[in-house]
């Protein structure tokens, strides 16, 4: 069994008014926001997760971090399996870093109450080791400690992150979800907190699940990918190979619609049309039908799950392993 | 008939912080050509957006501008003008983020016939003609049903073309774009960049595109100026620019944009931070943050001295760059 595994998630959220739904006699609405995603990580391992806004990337995020309830499936980690009722030892081996450091920190904390808190909440050191473990999560992070008693306004947008950072990696967590944890950031800050992420990962061991919608950021720092499409894995196979081949019509327009860096290309001209239908009205089979470019008879009838020639190696496509060029 | 369209020269901008004044951007100098896409890139902070706002007038209150600013509106050689005189008469902007730039309160047709109402004096309905027109050609689907709609309503990618075709409602000949695309997703974002492309070629347009993601100027622009601490400290045509950078900070960037490629090595990434506009470092900005930096790079005047013809860098010692990989 995998370290973390992540069998069938769904996650539904009921939507509009419940009033109106009373008054029309029916149920209300419900938006499936990740429907039945399974994959799995070892010990180490790092997952990236792609996909357009509203694909359900953040909210499988918070599912398995236990901050969203799960409809059915279920999460295991290290053989055990974690339930929507978490203790506080179960909540601490998994940590999150948000996109958006400026409003994930307590403004009025300085850093080290911030640091110290969780500390002492979680009893993760005696009380009189706490000043000494926030000084080494300073280094762990790279931030000089003179930063100990600074605000978060103080401080620049990437130190900002790396507080962030220091925050999920005092409570010693196993698995560490980065999501969207460098969106907001220049490039030259950008790297490197990508480079510090690399680096935690391999000192500490950690499982990294990095969620972005930057593919070129995801290739840097994942072993394997999961791409997601309104709600579903639509292709799950290591980096390399995805990147250099990939599989499902999507993963191939997405790839084909990222401006490249010293690559030249035609803008508006990648195969993807349209934006995505809304989550509240799912066509039937393939759900990215309506904007395939392979789309035969056969995606209006069948949902294709995902399948491929390994474990490892997995597309939900009809096509993904039979045609070879899509233009 | 000139070709030129725009030039800014000496641009330098000051803020009053009440206790202080800072001067964000210093002295920028760039001319754009009729139809010449210009990309301006730089991080937070570098003037790139204040630059982009001072060509229309639209810098917040207590700011100075000095140095010259001229435009060509009607095919004459540029001159200098006021604010007043090109809103809405030949230069438009579009911003970063569609939602709060959108007025909340109108409907999208009436947003998008609002320019055509006041400054061509159309009436009610030859507006609201007008508007599903435009809304057309940006690529809008059922425009008619849409234009009755508020901007809550829209997804951001079409709130995004909402903007652009507000933009182009007064059909002007110069258009500023402030980081278009940052917020929406790369799908989306590649629709938005070739609508613009296609604009440009379809309505002879010129275009100012200021943004930080070096991938999105290359896809779109002709010409490239990167900004660092309030100043232009490299020129030159995109292709070449990026293939051969002649200034440390434009390398630096470019060594810290991940790729496609195999993600073999470290990301270089740029020590330390942005100097603060309160108290900028002598001689080239960019001097304490460099790997290059040699003794006279603190005290060298600021100049873009010309590598080629169309090529001009900031930098007292561009012989000594490596170059990317």
């Amino acid at each position: 069994m995998a370290f973390l595994e992540v069998r069938d998630v769904t996650v539904r959220f009921k939507v509009g008014s419940l009033l109106a739904a009373r008054i029309k006699r029916e149920p209300p609405p419900v938006l499936t926001a990740v429907d039945g995603i399974s994959f799995e990580a070892e010990r180490g391992e790092s997952i990236g997760l792609v996909g357009e806004s509203g694909c359900g990337k953040s909210t499988l995020a918070k599912a398995i971090t236990g901050l969203v309830p799960i409809a059915s499936g279920s999460v295991h980690l290290d053989g055990r399996e974690l339930t929507g009722r978490r203790d506080r030892n179960t909540m601490r081996r998994i940590q999150m870093v948000f996109q958006d450091p400026s409003s994930s920190l307590n403004p009025s904390l300085s850093i080290r109450k911030m640091l110290a808190e969780l500390l002492r909440v979680h009893r993760i050191v005696p009380r009189d080791r706490i000043d000494d473990r926030c000084a080494e999560l300073m280094d762990l992070v790279e931030l000089p400690q003179s930063l100990l008693d600074a605000r978060p306004r103080r401080l620049s947008g990437g130190q900002r992150q790396r507080v962030g950072i220091a925050r999920a990696l005092a409570l010693e967590p196993e698995v560490l979800i980065a999501d969207e944890a460098v969106a907001a950031l220049d490039v030259s800050v950008q790297a490197p907190i990508l480079n510090l992420l690399n680096s935690l990962r391999e000192d500490l061991g950690l499982t990294l699940m990095f969620i972005s919608h930057d593919l070129a950021v995801v290739r840097y720092v994942s072993d394997r990918v999961v791409v997601m499409y309104l709600g579903k894995a639509v292709e799950d196979r290591p980096a390399a190979d995805l990147f250099e081949d990939p599989r499902h019509p999507y993963t191939r327009a997405l790839m084909a619609a990222a401006p490249k860096f010293g690559e030249r290309k035609a803008p508006g001209e990648a195969a993807l049309k349209g934006e995505p239908p809304s989550a509240l009205a799912l066509p039937s089979g393939c759900r990215f039908r309506p904007r395939c470019p392979l789309a035969a008879e056969i995606c209006e009838q069948d949902e294709p799950g995902l399948a491929g020639p390994s474990e490892t190696d997995r597309a939900a496509c009809h096509f993904a392993w039979t045609a070879e060029e899509v233009s | 008939m000139s070709d030129r369209i725009l030039e800014v020269e000496d641009l330098r901008i000051t803020l009053d912080l009440g206790h202080r004044t800072i001067t964000p951007v210093d002295g920028v100098s760039f001319t754009l050509g009729r139809g010449e896409a210009l990309g301006i890139a730089g991080e937070s902070g570098c003037g790139k957006s204040l630059t982009l706002k001072s060509i229309i007038g639209l810098l917040p209150p207590g700011a100075r501008v000095d140095g010259e600013l001229r435009f060509a509106l009607d095919g004459e050689a540029p001159i200098a003008y006021e604010a007043g005189d090109v809103q809405g008469h030949g230069i438009s902007i579009i911003f970063q983020e569609p939602m709060t730039a959108l007025n909340p309160t109108m409907r999208v047709g009436d947003l998008i016939g609002e320019g055509p109402r006041i400054h061509e004096g159309l009436g009610r309905d030859a507006a609201r003609i007008r508007a599903v027109e435009l809304m057309r050609q940006v690529g809008i689907p059922t425009p008619e049903r849409r234009a009755r709609m508020w901007p809550h309503q829209l997804s951001g990618g079409l709130r995004q073309r909402v903007m652009i075709a507000t933009a182009l409602s007064t059909q002007p000949k110069l258009l500023l774009c402030d980081e278009p695309t940052t917020a929406l997703d790369v799908s989306i974002q590649d629709q938005i960049l070739g609508l613009l492309q296609g604009i440009r070629t379809r309505m002879g347009m010129s275009i100012v595109f200021v943004s930080h993601d070096l991938a999105v100027l290359g896809e779109l622009c002709d010409r490239l100026a990167i900004m660092y601490a309030g100043r232009i400290v490299e020129t030159g045509p995109v292709d070449e620019v990026f293939a051969d950078p002649k200034h440390p900070y434009t390398e630096a960037l470019m060594r810290s944009v991940p790729s496609f490629g195999a993600s073999t090595g470290k990301l270089a990434g740029i020590a330390g931070r942005p100097p603060d506009p309160r108290a900028f470092p002598p001689g080239c900005r960019f001097a304490p943050r460099c790997r290059y930096a040699q003794e006279d790079c603190t005290s060298a005047p600021h100049r873009l001295a010309e590598t080629a013809p169309g090529r001009a860098t900031a930098c007292i010692h561009p012989e000594s760059l490596e170059g990317v990989e």
